[in-house]
């Protein structure tokens, strides 16, 4: 027992030790105080996290609050006041199909996020062109054996009106092509996992999904010929992704401004944002 | 503060006593009497504010539709597609009542089965073993039971039917019955136990069978309690939301079918809320149509009440 109180107190004198210099060092660091309140895209919101994490140990007087919706909540939060930062996946600045600008908004690039045609794994195509993508999503394309698979018929899994992953994906991979509304073999998914799971237990389905979410049990097939990776979304050959964003009501200032320049510096560009499976702007130009 | 030990029987000495402890006694029951009272009545008004509350904001975000478009289309119309400002919710409302009553064609006559076993038929180890293992199947978020939905249940349909995706009423409404399951079995099980036992002993004494006491004394003797276990289970399966989102396939159309991919209130509210501006047609919409989702599990409570009362008073 009294061996235990021993290894306990001095284990807690350790923890003691390590916190008191870990803020002793931090305090010195920054002198910004305020809140930050960040709110929008869910595909951006790991991203925006680990960011606040790096950031409030920085300037431990800043205190960060982030959560995920839909990409549009982003640019309205910050247009009712109710978010400093609104994370979103395409430019809500200016009009995109479905969605009008946000007017006053600034739209500061914070990260590249590439998408991927999946399909489940029982299907034998490995490559579709713009115009197969835009005969299937538009239903005149309803077999797979229509775009050199074998005879099935196709279940397309899309996101629901509104999805940032969807916008992006309608405006880069299909050209600007309709989405069919109602079929009989087509269904919606409420999120990216949702997305995931359900393509890959259904036979002869196809979806699209953020390329960090690709993984073993779903086939990420080529677009055009090029493959989905990030070395070809950088050297220009791979066309489906889009810049992350985040908006702000005028140019920002003091700790918003300091917290966006930290997630457009090179040092979190090269580090936690690339070990995250995002794509530094500084890639794209 | 000191206590007589005497004071315990005060009655027996009568008005000789009254003063003094007897009478400070008196006044602490009277005071925690009445702070008892106003708590209470405190704890029943906060919670009618809160309903009134939500059916005041829902209410009064729907009603900004009024203005925008007509009733008429809203409820008559199946065409939902916002992108292109046309709001009819007929389908989902449909869909909504369909999804409903085929879950609790399924789930009542199984869980009333079930109910009737544990009450009446089981051996106290069998009735030890099947009750705690219903009160946990309640206790398992639905987000859980969508999610075996998606991976066990799909496939299977998919499988025996021939259907290519398996989404649809049917897919739903398995996943629903066995949500509801439990809580209307359990409910009935209590109502069922609480028969008393002279019913059972005048109907054996009568020369019936087991088969009939339960079914013509004891089943119409739980009538009421029964009742409130199905209403109960309705409520769930009207409001539930995640599980049913994850199967139904979420397609803005009229099911026609057992596997067609449709939509029903809740899962329309969920997938669409948090992608509409706030201050749009498109969000009074959806706003109207939780505030419907409100008004027919009321209505439907009510209507259930009645006819629950009406059987009684025959």
């Amino acid at each position: 027992m009294k061996l235990f109180k021993k290894i306990t107190f001095s284990a807690l004198a350790a923890v003691f030790a390590v916190t008191a210099s870990f803020a002793g060092g931090a305090s010195a660091a920054g002198s910004l105080s305020g809140k930050i309140t960040v709110n929008g895209s869910t595909a951006l919101l790991p991203l925006t996290l680990q960011a606040a994490k790096e950031f409030q140990r920085m300037n431990p007087k800043v205190r960060i609050a982030a959560s995920g919706k839909g990409s549009v909540t982003g640019p309205q939060a910050v247009k009712k006041g109710i978010a400093d930062i609104g994370a979103c996946d395409w430019d809500a600045s200016m009009d995109v199909p479905g969605f009008k600008a946000f007017s006053g908004q600034v739209a500061n690039k914070v990260a590249v996020i590439p998408f991927a045609t999946i399909v489940n794994k029982n299907v034998g195509v490995d490559n579709l062109t713009t115009e197969q993508l835009r005969g299937i999503y538009s239903g005149k394309i309803t077999n797979w054996k229509q775009v050199g698979g074998a005879d099935a018929d196709i279940v397309v899994i899309t996101r629901a009106f509104g999805s940032g992953t969807r916008v992006n994906y309608q405006a880069k991979a299909l050209a600007g092509g309709d989405i069919v509304k109602k079929e009989k073999n087509y269904k919606e998914t409420g999120s990216s996992g949702d997305m995931k799971t359900a393509v890959a237990t259904t036979p002869n389905a196809i979806g699209y999904i953020d390329l960090v979410y690709v993984s073993g049990d779903v086939k990420a097939v080529k677009y055009n010929g090029v493959a989905a990776t990030t070395e070809n979304v950088i050297n220009g050959s791979y066309k489906i992704w889009a810049y992350g964003y985040y908006m702000t009501k005028g140019q920002p200032t003091g700790a918003v401004k300091a917290f966006i320049d930290y997630v457009q510096s090179k040092k979190f560009q090269q580090g936690s944002l690339k070990k995250l499976k995002f794509i530094p702007i500084s890639a794209m130009k | 503060m000191v206590q007589p030990t005497y004071d315990s029987t005060p009655a027996v000495n009568g008005s000789l006593h009254i003063k003094g402890d007897t009478g400070r006694r008196h006044l602490r029951h009277l005071l925690a009497n009445t702070f008892a009272r106003y708590y209470f009545l405190f704890s029943i008004l906060a919670l009618c504010l809160v309903l009134a509350l939500v059916i005041v904001f829902i209410g009064k975000t729907a009603m900004l539709l009024l203005g925008q478009i007509s009733l008429a289309d809203f409820f008559l119309s199946f065409n939902w597609t916002p992108e292109e400002d046309k709001f009819g919710a007929a389908a989902f409302i449909i869909n909504t009542l369909s999804l409903t009553a085929l879950t609790l064609l399924i789930s009542v006559p199984v869980s009333i089965g079930m109910a009737v076993l544990t009450a009446e038929i089981a051996p106290i180890w069998l009735k030890r073993f099947i009750r705690p293992i219903l009160d946990l199947l309640v206790g398992i978020p639905s987000i859980v039971y969508g999610y075996l939905g998606l991976t066990v249940l799909l496939p299977m349909l998919r499988r025996a039917s021939g259907e290519s995706l398996g989404d649809g009423l049917l897919a739903a409404a398995l996943v629903l019955a066995l949500m509801v399951l439990p809580t209307i079995a359990r409910i009935s099980d209590d109502a069922i136990t609480a028969v008393p036992g002279k019913y059972r002993d005048a109907a054996y004494a009568l020369g019936s069978t087991r088969l009939q006491v339960i079914l013509r004394v004891v089943l119409p003797a739980a009538g009421r309690g029964i009742l409130a276990a199905v209403i109960l289970g309705m409520t769930r399966a009207i409001g539930e939301t995640m599980a049913v989102v994850m199967v139904i396939g979420n397609t803005p159309q009229l099911a026609k079918t057992l596997f067609t991919p449709a939509s029903v209130l809740t899962s329309n509210i969920v997938m669409q809320i948090s992608n509409v501006e706030f201050d749009s047609t498109w969000n009074y919409a959806l706003h109207m149509m939780a505030f419907l989702l409100l008004l027919i599990s009321f209505l439907l409570i009510l209507v259930i009440r009645f006819l629950g009362r009406k059987r009684r008073e025959r």
